[in-house]
């Protein structure tokens, strides 16, 4: 779905490198989960699967990168978006309408979608986020929570293979984070859409993200399978990223001996772990 | 965020009738308050305006814009009148400024065909959903899309400019900043206000474009939109009352 | 000291803020908690003197604040915005920080002083551009202002959202020395886990109202009420919980290592 040969970028004007010999691979259908701390390039990155970078963001391009077949330097960014769709983290500033139904017919109108498939890819757009209800209600009247919701429905209306997000709970409490996952793991089991996701809560990307990559200084720092990197909690802690808890915990257990099972992504399996260590 | 510019959403006879025709039917009220030249024409034009709005459950809309252009009509009314001098004196001010009976039906008509102009404006996006309004802007006067889509821009910014707003005035106003201060004082508080304030609306448009770019802004064209807007019988019945009206106000 | 009693607040006839009062001694830390839309941020505009409530009434200092300026409410409490680009607009860091102190009153002698120390303390180079620094950065010039200041009560709303693990350990190590020092921290939060680590007592709100008060190790066990609130408990607090631990007795990770430690160590025991 995505192969990225050895990308480097450089924003015009800019003396620094912001990608720097990026070799990735994403197959069909994972749940990859980006990280990393401020200015490591996430969002570039990003927006390089989008096609924003080298299109609308200018600046010195090196390596080849695919989405879904096509090299983005030679397709536009509107052009991908039939196969890429994106939700970044300011929700107010993405919206091209002022009603929830009309936003999400919005893309769909303009990619030419037949008109007689439109009922249907709205109510199923809607039907999959849990927002029926909002259908008729203004944009200014939902919560940071269902706006968000409204977003990704929009982008979900027309099915896209690659789902690109950057710090979509950034504004969200708890609860609402958790749902915008639950959202993404459900298009992933039921459409195959492949996701990739930056994200600052890692403790939600080690529940649902099934790949983690660690970005440093626009490199790409470590890259493996959640279990693979929360085996390594002191690389990651270096790299300013924190590990969970409960994964801290594991660490410094299996460091006495008391266990030796795999580091746990969630509360079930570190209680599991604790309890076999204590009877 | 109820703001005045709002869709409401209803079921009234202005609510039904074709975008177009409510867009039409909103200039040439506000052409024929212009163009009447008796005062009692303006009157009744605000009568119906107001009766109208009222019985499309706009009530609130038009009290709030009656009460912002009250406040606005009542100091031009009291700028303009010293200065007309014409029509029979009522009472004689200093340095030559008079109050005359022509101009104070000067003012007043003045006064009247300003809130006639706004309320048409403020009642059409009342009761008329944006992106109607610019699809059939696009789709049956062939507009070109991207003038439709800064139109629905401005609209939607407008909101989220003023919440912004409210945002850098609390932010500067939590630092110990008088903002009911004299002039000159309030000069100098324009960066603070305003450097911040530009600041966030650059970054919010340039995501607004790019968002909009991502999603096939580029790949619309005039029949893109779903929604379909056929004109009815009412739609025409509303068309030959426009036309009625404005040649009324003509005439008379 | 804050102190609010029977608060209220109605934005155009719609009820956000109801009926809430709490207490916070001089120098205590406080969370306050909830889902997006509960009115956390109203509440500390209350605090503030941003928006004026309908009914009751707010203590700040033992003054109550009706009728006062926020110009004058402003000497005592500082307001820490979210996005802190709503109030940056200072052509280097220094002439930002100086600014604030300038509408207090006080002498550019006294500014100059307290501008520099407040620099070398946060470690922030005074001749940088704002708009050149990165959001954590920026948040922390935000913060800097505000300790430049020396308020004793400090309102903070959501002062960690956007930055990355080291930014916001950075941000809520100097905001946990200024409680040290004595001030008063009332901080509205979404990140559990910097609750339980620098908050010791909680407030939760949900749809305006006072959901619940007390410590934040307490009220974090209650998994219902928390999920009633739009959150989620801390891990360690949850995993204790699911433990049977007693509450308060291991929730973070150095006491929850002690206390398999000691099971294993009295199990061992009694097998031998």
């Amino acid at each position: 779905m995505i192969r990225l040969d050895n990308i480097s970028f450089k924003y015009a004007g800019s003396e620094a490198f912001a990608l720097r010999d990026i070799n990735i691979s994403v197959g069909a259908g994972e749940f990859v989960g980006v990280i990393g701390p401020a200015g490591a390039g996430k969002s570039t990155l990003a927006q390089a699967l989008s096609g924003v970078v080298p299109h609308v963001r200018r600046g010195d391009f090196y390596g080849a990168a695919w989405v879904d077949g096509s090299d983005t330097v030679n397709t536009t960014p509107a052009e991908l978006a039939r196969s890429v769709g994106c939700v970044f983290q300011d929700v107010e500033s993405q919206f091209a309408t002022t009603m929830v139904e009309d936003e999400i017919l919005y893309a769909l109108e303009n990619f030419s979608v037949p008109r007689e498939d439109m009922p249907e890819r709205v109510n199923q757009a809607l039907l999959d986020m849990g927002i029926g209800d909002l259908r008729e209600r203004s944009l200014f009247s939902l919560s940071g929570g269902q706006k968000q919701k409204v977003a990704l429905a929009a982008v979900m209306a027309l099915a896209p293979k690659l789902l690109v997000l950057d710090e979509p709970t950034g504004e969200l409490d708890p609860k609402s984070s958790v749902q915008v996952l639950r959202l993404l793991q459900l298009m992933r089991e039921k459409r195959g859409t492949t996701i990739v996701i930056v994200e600052q809560k890692i403790m939600l990307l080690c529940e649902f993200a099934d790949r983690l990559i660690v970005m440093d200084k626009g490199r790409i720092a470590l890259d493996g399978s959640v279990r693979e990197l929360l085996n390594q909690p002191d690389q990651l802690l270096e790299l300013g990223v924190n590990c969970p808890r409960v994964t801290s915990l594991a660490a410094r257990m299996k460091a006495r001996g008391w266990t030796n099972r795999e580091p746990p992504i969630n509360i079930p399996e570190a209680e599991r772990m604790v309890r076999e260590a204590i009877s | 965020m109820t703001g005045l510019l709002d869709y409401q959403p209803g079921s009234s006879p202005l609510h039904k009738a074709h975008p177009l025709v409510k867009l039409l039917l909103a200039v040439a009220i506000c052409v024929c308050g212009f163009l009447a030249d008796s005062i009692y024409i303006n009157i009744i034009i605000l009568l119906l305006i107001v009766l109208c709005g009222a019985r499309c459950g706009l009530a609130r809309q038009i009290r709030a814009t009656l009460k912002g252009m009250g406040a606005l009509c009542a100091i031009l009314f009291i700028l303009q009148l010293p200065f007309i001098g014409s029509g029979r004196v009522w009472i004689d001010l200093p340095l030559g400024m008079t109050v005359t009976d022509q101009g104070v039906r000067f003012c007043a008509q003045l006064c009247l065909r300003l809130i006639g102009a706004t309320l048409p404006l403020v009642m059409l996006f009342a009761v008329t959903r944006l992106s109607d309004l610019t699809n059939t802007l696009v789709a049956q006067l062939g507009i070109p899309y991207r003038y439709a889509f800064v139109l629905t821009t401005a609209v939607r910014f407008i909101p989220v400019l003023l919440g912004e707003m409210r945002e850098v005035i609390e932010a500067q106003t939590a630092r110990g900043v008088e903002l009911d201060v004299g002039v000159l004082r309030k000069i100098r508080l324009i960066p603070p206000l305003c450097a911040p304030l530009l600041v966030s609306c650059v970054q919010r448009m340039e995501n607004n474009a790019l968002a909009a770019e991502l999603r096939g802004f580029y790949l619309r064209k005039r029949g893109s939109g779903y929604r379909r807007y056929p004109l009815s019988g009412v739609d025409y019945a509303w068309i030959v009352s426009c036309v009625i009206l404005l040649t009324i106000s003509i005439i008379l | 000291m804050i102190r609010l009693e029977n608060v209220s607040f109605e934005l155009s006839n719609r009820p956000i803020i109801n009926d809430v009062g709490f207490r916070l001694e001089p120098g205590a830390f406080a969370a306050l908690v909830g889902g997006n839309g509960a009115g956390k941020s109203t509440l500390l505009k209350i605090i503030m003197g941003l928006y004026r409530p309908a009914r009751g009434a707010v203590y700040i200092d033992g003054e109550a604040t009706r009728g006062m300026r926020v110009s004058a409410i402003a000497k005592k409490a500082g307001f820490l915005f979210q996005n802190p680009d709503r109030q940056i607009f200072g052509a280097t860091v220094r002439a930002e920080l100086a600014f604030g102190l300038a509408e207090l009153g006080i002498s550019s002698e006294e500014a100059r002083r307290r501008v520099e120390g407040t620099l070398e303390r946060l470690g922030l180079d005074g001749s940088r551009a704002p708009m050149s620094l990165s959001r954590g950065e920026r948040q922390r010039v935000a913060l800097a202002g505000l300790f430049a200041r020396r308020p004793k009560i400090l309102l903070l709303d959501e002062p960690t959202t956007g930055l990355d693990y080291r930014e916001c350990m950075q941000m809520m190590r100097c905001v946990a020395e200024l409680n040290e020092e004595g001030a008063t921290i009332l901080m509205v939060t979404h990140d559990m886990e910097v609750a339980l680590d620098f908050a010791p007592r909680m407030l939760i709100l949900a749809d305006g109202q006072l959901m619940a008060q007390g410590l934040t190790r307490d009220l974090m066990r209650d998994a219902e009420l928390l999920e009633r609130a739009s959150l989620m408990p801390a891990q360690i607090v949850a995993l204790s919980a699911r433990l049977g631990i007693a509450p308060g007795e291991a929730d973070d990770v150095d006491s929850l290592t002690d206390w398999i430690a000691a099971r294993r160590a009295a199990k061992g025991g009694t097998a031998r």
